[in-house]
């Protein structure tokens, strides 16, 4: 082998083998697959801030109205715990959360402990290759049953896309100070046609922040 | 307000609708001065683009006067003249970063549809369906602009509106054609499509040092005005002309050493392989008619360019991928990366280097679009770009 090929000018360490981890020993692991009524997502995003910044804005719990869908509130009841209200038209939901593992900077784990949900999750944030912003990474798992199916209705989404979405906007919050948003634009007659796209393509859950609550 | 809405396939209304409110902390309220409709607009309007809403207001190329900011918005203020970019983006995430702002991260609200569509999710662009976010567009008396810091080009100058309105998309796209095809001092360009994107991919490949352009198209008016820039045309329907021949013909055989595809999925087709994608396209089995884009693979020279700024929405059959291959070409084409260009065409245009209002056919008044519309689509009346004046009422005749 010659000499340039040993040497890897530009490689990086691998990245360490957090649950959430994509690669463990320098090899690709697949998200879990769902299984005895328990479901899974993964999912990560690129985002241009520093792996502290972002633990910080995440794990600032009471502040998740303001980029999770239809979470209304998130209350303190402790140092590790809090108390989460999610609502939809009339509905509500309501649990409570500890968090398991904080690790400043690079990791956070919870898990419902009673209410009306049944869920578990990770978000790990690791500086992106070429040290240009952080890679954050989502796991989380859901027992299917009364809150998911709960969530599916009122939601109009299902739990796993929700995940992909609360990245999506944690993201662009991150980057930009703001959620993009098409809600409260004007429109000529939708019609019947038009009405049911609009529920189709999930256009009807509110962008976050719900909008009485947004300062402006 | 007026708007003009997409009701349907072949539906467009001019109504009455609510004023555009600010909903973000980086949105501008626009009150518009000019707006046009685009190639872009007929693929919505022929109902080839999916995830349009009956209401919908249509129209991506505006300019005005700002009316509103929110309180993230410090670039602007009341009162400002602006152009607006067709493709929206945020400014900060890695693909902005990187100057590939028709790649923004971050301004598409439905960029979930994109995904399970495409795999993948572009920049918002204003008034073009859901999809590509679901925004209400400016073919309308006022209009929101999400992450007006980014994207609206503040006009100093008095220079009328109809020398700046296309800087909101076509000037630029043509532009950024002419740049992609990778154009070398003295080389030949091939041009198919001589409506505004292609006219204004003539002209620019001028600048950018192409020796010779061959322009394509079988309409007489849009033919002339390419001759009137310099341009040699060929006209395709013409019975004894075929295109891969004639190029061969104007190039010694070798082919031009860039091709610029300027007509995109609604390409018209005098050959047999025409009628082949109609029925397939029809029966749902093909979304695109790339006939046009198979042509210019046929056509370009050995080690050549192709750039695509004509729009692709889905899959193609039968693109001679092997010639793409053997002939180790290079293919360049997407949505255009406005941003790039808006401000160096400006000063072009206050250089008096162009004044883009050459291609101007037709000025209209919103209650006149729904019609207009027609007559774009059926290419009648000699028309070349319809202007629409928001405020103009409309004359009883
Ligand atoms: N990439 C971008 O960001 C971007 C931006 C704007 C427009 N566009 C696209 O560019 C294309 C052109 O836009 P436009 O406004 O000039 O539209 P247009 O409809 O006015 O022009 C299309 C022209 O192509 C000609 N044509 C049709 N079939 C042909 C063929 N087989 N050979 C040669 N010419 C043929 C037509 O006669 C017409 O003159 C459209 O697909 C539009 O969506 C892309
Ligand atoms: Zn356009
Ligand atoms: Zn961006």
């Amino acid at each position: 082998m010659s000499d340039a090929l040993r040497e890897k000018p530009n490689a990086e360490p691998l990245p360490k083998s957090a649950g959430a981890g994509v690669i463990v020993n320098g090899r690709y692991l697949p998200p879990p697959v769902d299984k005895d009524g328990k479901q899974w997502v993964r999912t990560s995003a690129f985002i241009q801030a520093s792996p502290q910044d972002l633990y910080a804005m995440w794990r600032d719990v009471e502040a998740i109205p303001l980029w999770q869908e239809q979470i209304t509130a998130v209350t303190r009841t402790g140092d590790k715990t809090s108390h989460w209200v999610m609502k939809s038209g009339d509905k509500t939901l309501e649990w409570d959360s500890e968090i398991l593992a904080d690790e400043p900077g690079e990791r956070i784990a919870w898990r419902s402990t009673g209410g009306d949900s049944d869920n578990a999750g990770e978000v790990i944030f690791e500086t992106a290759p070429g040290g240009l912003g952080t890679v954050a990474t989502v796991l989380q798992e859901f027992r299917m049953g009364k809150f998911a199916s709960m969530w599916e209705t009122i939601v109009g989404r299902n739990p796993k896309q929700a995940v992909i979405e609360n990245l999506r906007h944690f993201k662009a919050l991150a980057e930009t100070g703001e959620i993009p948003r098409n809600q409260g634009q004007p429109h000529g007659p939708r019609g019947t046609v038009g009405g049911a796209k609009e529920s189709l393509y999930g256009e009807k859950v509110e962008t976050p922040p719900a909008m009485d609550r947004k300062a402006s | 307000m007026k708007a003009v809405c997409w009701m349907g396939t072949s539906k467009v209304e001019t109504l009455t609708v609510d004023d555009p409110k600010l909903l973000n902390p980086h949105d501008a309220i626009i009150k518009v001065t000019r707006t046009a409709i685009c190639g872009s607009d007929l693929h919505l309007y022929d109902g080839f683009i999916p995830t349009m809403e009956a209401g919908d207001i249509l129209g991506h190329e505006f300019m005005g006067i700002v009316e509103e900011v929110g309180r993230g918005v410090t670039n602007l203020k009341r009162g400002d003249r602006v152009v607006v970019p067709f493709t929206i983006a945020c400014g900060n995430c890695s693909f902005c970063k990187k100057k590939l702002w028709a790649a923004c991260d971050n301004t598409n609200p439905n960029a979930h549809l994109m995904e399970a569509a495409y795999g993948y999710s572009g920049s918002g662009l204003f008034g073009y369906s859901h999809m590509m976010g679901g925004y209400a567009g400016g073919q309308a008396q006022y209009v929101r602009v999400p992450f007006a810091n980014v994207g609206p080009l503040k006009i100093e100058s008095d220079l009328p509106d109809e020398k700046i309105l296309f800087l909101s998309d076509i000037f630029p796209t043509g532009y950024m054609a002419a740049e992609n095809a990778q154009i070398q001092p003295g080389d030949t360009v091939a041009v198919w499509g001589c409506g505004p994107v292609g006219q204004f991919a003539i002209a620019s490949a001028f600048m950018l040092g192409a020796a010779r352009v061959i322009a394509i198209d079988r309409l007489p008016e849009r033919l002339d005005m390419a001759r009137s820039v310099g341009a040699i045309t060929i006209d395709y329907s013409e019975d004894d002309v075929s295109v891969l021949t004639a190029l061969k013909d104007l190039t010694a055989g070798a082919g031009p050493d860039s091709c610029i595809d300027a007509v995109g999925l609604e390409a018209h087709s005098t050959e047999l392989q025409g009628i082949y994608d109609q029925v397939k396209t029809k029966l749902m089995l093909e979304t695109d008619r790339p006939s046009v884009l198979r042509q210019a693979i046929q056509a370009v020279r050995k080690g050549g360019t192709l750039s695509i700024p004509g729009v692709y929405g889905g899959l193609l059959d039968k693109v001679p991928f092997g010639a793409a291959f053997g002939k180790g070409i290079t293919m360049k084409m997407g949505q255009t990366n406005m941003h790039n260009y808006m401000q160096p065409l400006l000063e072009r245009i206050e250089k008096g280097e162009i004044d883009p209002s050459y291609i101007i056919s037709h000025r209209i008044t919103l209650d006149d679009a729904p019609e207009m519309y027609k007559v774009w689509r059926d290419k009648k009346e000699q028309v070349t770009k319809i202007v629409i004046d928001p405020w103009a009422e409309r004359k009883v005749a």
